[in-house]
């Protein structure tokens, strides 16, 4: 009889720890979400601190480690950053539902990835399951910057649909990759060939031009888009168009017809840059 | 005479010496009792105490909900709030962006030798295993450790990449794993949600890039006349490239049809979604009259 009261109240004592335990978290992170400190703020704070650790040389370990744990952070993030080339600029999160081992919380999420930016906004479901944590995303809706790609377009749409977060990063991440080393290739030539080479859309526009210096009037134009299909696989194509003066045209009018099928030939056997060189060169020689 | 005296000599010790037993007996009962009042009065003094705790937060809680819904921004308060605390949430703040890397399929931090990767793994929404690798980075890249299945060609990627390009490695390494757990996922859903059309249990190697199975379509026969064979040629990907679908010899010819618009169907479409539609398919064709 005791033993059952007693076991009454030991029970009361579990759901209690749990029930606090609860409330605990959801007081942290309802304090951590709807708090927001600036940058400048921050720093304010950062060098107070570092003021406070200069004056007196102890009892402030745990603003040190605060100030160590901040760094190491912030290094871990940027090396993050730098590697995927995902930029997060700003984050907000909000707990809806939080019971014993669910929570759901939706998330607001912007950055950048290379030259396109996105808004993101979803919800995060996590299960706990005896120590294992399982997460599903619902609701997803994203914003890209520039918009009018209908390709990136419907990428995104398909993304938003499947939920499927992971996808939509991991094919950005290497979308942009592509946009960059286009970016970084036309730069290259740009410098190297400064008389012959020229981006009437600056670096980031997706062709340039080969002008001969001397011979007004003949213009190759390299165009390098960048297609992403709906499951988010890139691929670079690439094709050549030809501007040559009529007399040239009927002189040598077989070999200008075929230079666009040989140029992708070319692009396959030698690679990208090789090609380019290889068309320049025309004019190099010319010279 | 003498032997009743001795009787009752004994009787009389025997008595004394049941006495001293219940004496005891009684003592241990009462030290018993005791303990347990004491046990008691602790326990109740510690739901006490939590009821009090639990108070306490829940009024803290709605404090702050009340605030929350009076100002419905969110503004700091400067004022109040000291350095460390403002260090606290940005220390918080950051946590939570590096979480988010894990959303993006590829998070990690750096160690005192080197640096450890984390490749997540998801299937549409749902995120499924995760991986790690730890590696060191000294005059030349090595894994160190990593929890990433041996079947997995890992040391011929890393043969590729890992030393010239990090971020190639890792973007490959990362198709593998989700290509691999997709196709897993796949076999999964289709076991578990069709597993009155599937005769037994569906086979599959480690790398889940070959399936054999028998079906039926959905309430039919029960005879499972299909039986279908899935190669996942590209291990980068989780739809078959190979799909072979024969009928046993007893089945009817009309069934040859079916089979090959089946084909059709599992190399465009993930497994239990080509069932799904299969299901689909049926209502609608037993419906109509």
């Amino acid at each position: 009889m005791d033993s059952d009261i007693c076991q009454v109240y030991e029970d009361e004592i579990q759901s209690l720890k749990e029930e606090i335990k609860l409330l605990s978290k959801k007081y942290e992170d309802s304090q951590q979400e709807s708090t927001y400190f600036s940058d400048k703020e921050i720093l304010m704070s950062v060098k107070s601190l570092q003021r406070e650790l200069q004056g007196e040389s102890e009892g402030h370990e745990s603003a040190a480690d605060l100030q160590a744990q901040l760094e190491s952070l912030e290094t871990d993030l940027s090396f993050l950053m730098k590697l995927t080339g995902i930029q997060f600029t700003g984050l907000s999160k909000k707990t809806l539902e939080r019971t014993g081992n669910k929570t759901v919380r939706k998330y607001r999420l912007s950055g950048s990835c290379c030259s396109l930016s996105f808004q993101l906004e979803f919800q995060l479901l996590e299960m706990q399951n005896k120590g294992n944590v399982s997460a599903a995303i619902t609701d997803l809706s994203i914003t890209m910057e520039p918009r009018g790609n209908s390709d990136l377009d419907n990428f995104v749409s398909s993304s938003e649909k499947c939920g499927s977060l992971l996808t939509f990063f991991r094919s950005l991440s290497s979308y942009a990759e592509w946009y960059e080393h286009r970016r970084c290739t036309f730069l290259h030539f740009k410098e190297k060939y400064p008389d012959i080479v020229s981006l009437p859309e600056g670096l980031l526009g997706d062709y340039i031009l080969l002008r001969n210096p001397k011979a007004s009037g003949f213009e190759l134009m390299i165009v390098w888009k960048i297609h992403i299909n709906e499951k988010g696989k890139t691929t670079p194509v690439l094709d050549l168009l030809t501007k040559v003066p009529k007399q040239v045209l009927d002189q040598k009018m077989a070999a200008i017809e075929n230079a666009p099928t040989r140029f992708r030939s070319m692009l396959l056997v030698v690679g990208i840059e090789e090609a380019i060189e290889n068309l320049v060169n025309i004019f190099v020689s010319e010279r | 005479m003498d032997k009743g005296n001795v009787n009752a000599r004994d009787g009389v010790l025997a008595h004394l010496e049941m006495l001293e037993v219940q004496a005891q007996g009684a003592a241990m009962k009462q030290q018993e009792k005791d303990l347990q009042e004491e046990k008691l009065t602790r326990l109740k003094a510690r739901v006490m105490e939590l009821r009090l705790q639990r108070d306490e937060l829940q009024a803290k809680v709605n404090l702050q909900e009340k605030k929350q819904l009076e100002k419905e921004g969110t503004a700091s308060d400067p004022a109040q709030a000291s350095h460390k605390t403002v260090l606290q949430w940005k220390i918080k703040n950051l946590q939570a962006m590096l979480q988010v890397f894990y959303l993006t399929g590829i998070s990690g931090k750096l160690t005192r030798h080197g640096v450890c990767f984390y490749i997540s793994t998801a299937y549409e929404g749902t995120y499924l295993d995760s991986y790690y690798l730890d590696l060191l980075t000294k005059s030349e890249v090595q894994i160190y450790h990593h929890s990433v299945p041996h079947f997995i060609p890992l040391e011929q990627i890393a043969k590729q990449y890992l030393q010239t390009d990090i971020r190639r490695f890792l973007s490959v390494l990362s198709d593998h794993l989700n290509a691999y757990v997709g196709r897993r996922y796949q076999a999964d859903q289709l076991q578990e949600h069709f597993s009155d059309q599937i005769k037994g249990t569906l086979w599959r190697n480690s790398l889940c890039n070959l399936l054999v199975f028998n079906y039926d379509m959905p309430s039919k026969s029960k005879t499972f006349p299909f039986h279908v064979r899935l190669v996942y040629g590209n291990l980068c990907h989780s739809l078959p490239t190979e799909v072979t679908i024969s009928c046993t010899p007893d089945a009817p010819a009309s069934l040859t049809e079916t089979a090959t618009a089946h084909t059709h169907l599992f190399r465009s479409m993930p497994l239990h979604k080509a069932f799904h539609s299969l299901s689909s398919a049926g209502e609608t064709l037993d419906g109509t009259p």
